[in-house]
């Protein structure tokens, strides 16, 4: 427990760093789109945080199904702390996506094949943490692990809707590579390293959070053993 | 010009986001490890009392 401190410290300044340097390449370095001008550049927090939205839910999925086969609560721990974790990230994209949409589609909303799976990804997810909150302590994991399992299948459906339906939302990952110029390309994959460390930082941090909930109940334990 | 505006949004309400997020986790560590602080101190006079009085 003492060691995570120590190399959690150096990682968060480094996710600092990066995110400095990202800030740099969006609004520096990154070319102005000669179409949509300088409201492309919602791009660069839009992408990435929609892809680190998937990575938590699969995080969520994996730790779900180690959990209901080893029944270890630290696979539980992880489980829920990354659909949290990945609920901010889905936020992130239903609120930047709107954004951009209204200058560039003239609506705020529209009932598009990739918005609407995006909104039921993220119906999904808060629904587990409520359900969570609902359920009582000795059925919370098992019931969160099966609907965590279950709420994945949402993913390769948002994922892939852009594919599967007529679409009007920009395709940017085709089959040939990355649909922008070069500059760009290398700005995108800056900010996604970044956000990725910034990820694993609040994902790290949030589980230490946990862990000292259940350090308290154990110490809790010790002591009212002794009392009696 | 104009759509500045919404991408200033975009990234403020972004990093208000994650700053808030990563505020009330620090604020709920920060309870958190001094309420571990006080019971391992609780639990160390009781040990301290225990051998004291046998």
């Amino acid at each position: 427990m003492k060691r995570t401190p120590t190399l959690l410290i150096p990682f968060q300044l480094l996710t600092y760093v990066l995110m400095l340097f990202a800030l740099y390449t969006i609004f520096i370095y990154a070319p102005v789109e000669k179409t949509m001008g300088v409201i492309q550049k919602i791009f660069y927090i839009h992408v990435p945080a929609a892809f680190l939205a998937y990575l938590a839910f699969f995080i969520t999925f994996i730790a779900s199904i180690f959990y209901l086969y080893r029944k270890d609560s630290r696979w539980d721990t992880v489980a829920h702390c990354a659909v949290e974790t990945g609920v901010i990230f889905c936020t992130i994209v239903l609120i930047t996506g709107p954004i951009w949409a209204k200058p560039i589609w003239n609506v705020w909303w529209t009932w598009d094949p990739r918005l609407t799976t995006t909104l039921i990804l993220w119906f999904t997810y808060v629904a587990y943490l409520m359900l969570r909150r609902a359920v009582k302590e000795n059925q919370r994991a098992n019931l969160a692990a099966v609907f965590g399992i279950i709420g994945f299948l949402n993913v390769p459906i948002t994922f892939f809707s852009i594919r599967l339906w007529r679409t009007i939302h920009p395709v940017v990952i085709t089959s040939r590579g990355l649909n922008m110029s070069g500059p760009m390309k290398l700005s995108l994959i800056i900010t996604f390293i970044a956000f990725c460390f910034l990820f694993f930082s609040m994902l790290i941090s949030r589980i230490r959070l946990e862990r000292s909930k259940m350090h308290i109940e154990e110490l809790k334990e010790i002591m009212d053993d002794m009392n009696f | 010009m104009d759509n500045s505006i919404y991408l200033f949004a975009a990234f403020s309400i972004t990093w208000s986001i994650i700053f808030v997020y990563i505020f009330r986790l620090f604020r709920t560590q920060t309870a958190l490890n001094d309420q571990i602080n006080k019971i391992k101190k609780a639990l160390q006079d009781n040990i301290d009392l225990d051998v004291s009085d046998s």
